[in-house]
């Protein structure tokens, strides 16, 4: 029971990374159709940019804060160069993100080099108990939780309630519909590439402490955080929240009771039969069918 | 190379037409569907477009509110040459097109549908305004005021209609553009659909392209007709003329 509670509660902490990436590829696959292989590494990036920072200033926020800010420029620097993939056959986007992927891989191995470079916690990794029994989670686990719900719950109150937000769910639905409304469509892909380059980032400095940082370091989590999308069915936000806590939960369980080494099968595992018995997720059907 | 008989050897009006198309070609690929059409509309009329499937009625719309983009030829708006330029540039400019079929936007709710058409001429129109263009919207049509909440797709066809003619208005366009707004709907609707396009002249002196397979509905509420074939202008001439030319309906709609 114990152990249950532990790992339930650790599971929660990871799994709402894996939701920040598959928001961040709901962001861009609502908007555009595309499903950017490039994230993982994006936020890899970003994640480069804070250490420096951070390594330079001697403080964790100034780096936090400049990695966000560098997701969201990078996001909106990236649509640029996938946009001529966009309305084309899919292949030209798998592709054109793919190479991506490969530039910024390429280019942080070229820049900070290959080595693995351990990467500071904003709070105490210090277990945190209640009474006598340990929860299994530290207070950063729950700053890591928080940090995704608020930049979840910011994106919907955005979505929901600003002019902008309206514009941006438009042009996902119906962008012909929206650019007759006077809506500036390309605009709006680029602001949603740059909200999942900024989640991304988000992601990428608060997953990096239990990592290590080198050029490769996301693409492992990029498979979760897609399969947390596919789960909830790409199309919605809410749905990629809830398919990265059970993600996050069930590895975490498979980490706990059968070991660590067998979490990136069963993460696979949980993409194919996902994509077997319900290929529009859980929360997908209702919503993207009718056009 | 068709042209208006009527407008030939015209002096230049002091006012320039609200819309004004001069030689458009427009199409798809390798297909022409449109071939040197010109047209002139005042600014207060209604025009109907007609002409059988495949005349290129739609592809005329298309053209004029920039989601295809002219070939050759000029679309002037108010005498300001518009040719090429963005849809969205355009519907910010007071081009409102209503697309045939799927204009509703299902998945957003009836008010926000709403809301991107009072959002449209942005900068333009303040907070207070859009809440006030919205409530008389709902006045107007009760229907939609009773599902404001409720995603568009609940609404019946005649209610989607009159919620994209509503979405087009609030933009306060100068032209409107409207493209089968019959198409689908039960007869008893279409009259309403009509007499609800019909009132909309009289009340805001908007100018309208009014596109109709329906070509007696759109002759009764329409000033002139113009009839395409094959891309090209076959007859222009005010409605009741059209209207009693039962030859020339004959031929080119199939009446």
């Amino acid at each position: 029971m114990q152990e249950f509670l532990e790992f339930t509660l650790g599971g929660i902490s990871f799994g709402m990374i894996y939701a920040a990436i598959g928001l961040s590829l709901v962001l861009i696959w609502r908007g555009t159709r595309i499903l950017n292989y490039a994230q993982g590494a994006m936020a890899m990036f970003t994640t480069y940019i804070a250490l420096i920072i951070i390594n330079h200033t001697g403080n964790y926020w100034a780096g936090f804060v400049v990695a966000l800010a560098a997701g969201l420029v990078l996001g909106a620097v990236c649509e640029r160069v996938v946009r001529p993939a966009e309305g084309k056959p899919p292949l030209n986007a798998v592709i054109v993100t793919i190479g991506l992927l490969i530039l910024l891989e390429g280019l942080a191995g070229m820049i900070y080099g290959g080595q693995f470079r351990s990467f500071p916690t904003a709070f105490s990794i210090t277990g945190l108990h209640i009474g006598g029994t340990a929860l299994g989670i530290a207070w950063n686990d729950v700053f890591v939780a928080g940090a995704v719900l608020a930049a979840a719950l910011a994106l919907a109150a955005l979505f929901r309630y600003t002019r902008v937000g309206l514009r941006m769910r438009a042009t996902a639905f119906s962008s012909g519909v929206a650019s007759l409304l006077g809506v500036r469509v390309g605009r709006m892909l680029t602001l949603g590439w740059a909200l999942a380059g900024l989640i991304g980032a988000l992601a990428g400095v608060l997953v990096t402490p239990s990592t290590f940082l080198y050029p490769n370091s996301m693409d492992s989590i990029f498979v979760l955080g897609f399969t947390a999308a596919v789960i909830g069915g790409l199309d919605s936000p809410v749905g990629a929240v809830v398919g990265g806590l059970i993600l996050g939960i069930l590895l975490n369980y498979v980490s706990g009771y059968l070991g660590s080494d067998l979490v990136p099968i069963f993460g696979l595992a949980a993409l194919v039969v996902v994509l077997m018995l319900r290929p529009s997720g859980l929360f997908g059907a209702a919503a993207t069918r009718q056009v | 190379m068709a042209e208006l008989p009527e407008r030939a050897g015209d002096p230049m009006p002091v006012d320039p037409p609200t819309l004004a198309v001069e030689d458009l070609t427009a199409g798809y690929g390798g297909v022409i569907a449109l071939r040197g059409v010109s047209l002139s509309v005042g600014q207060g009329a209604i025009t109907a477009v007609l002409g059988a499937n495949g005349a290129g009625k739609t592809t005329l719309l298309r053209a004029i509110s920039g989601l295809i983009r002219a070939r050759r030829g000029a679309v002037r708006l108010d005498g300001a040459d518009v040719t090429r330029r963005r849809p969205d540039d355009l519907a910010r400019a007071g081009i409102a097109h209503v697309p045939e079929g799927q204009g509703v936007i299902t998945e957003l709710t009836v008010e926000e549908n709403l809301r991107l058409g009072a959002l449209c001429p942005s900068g333009r129109t303040s907070r207070a305004d859009r809440t006030a263009a919205l409530a008389q919207a709902y006045e107007q049509f009760p229907a939609l005021g009773a599902r404001r909440r409720k995603p568009a797709a609940t609404l019946s066809g005649g209610e989607r209609q009159m919620l994209v003619i509503t979405r087009a208005l609030l933009a306060r366009p100068r032209l409107l553009l409207l493209d089968e707004p019959s198409l689908g709907l039960a007869p008893k609707i279409i009259d309403q659909v009509m007499t609800m396009i019909a009132g909309l002249r009289q009340s805001s002196g908007l100018t309208i392209l009014l596109v109709e397979q329906n070509a007696r509905s759109a002759l009764t509420i329409a000033d002139q007709g113009i009839v395409l074939g094959q891309g090209k202008v076959v007859a222009t001439a005010d409605a009741a003329t059209l209207a009693s030319d039962t030859g020339l309906l004959r031929h080119y709609l199939g009446l």
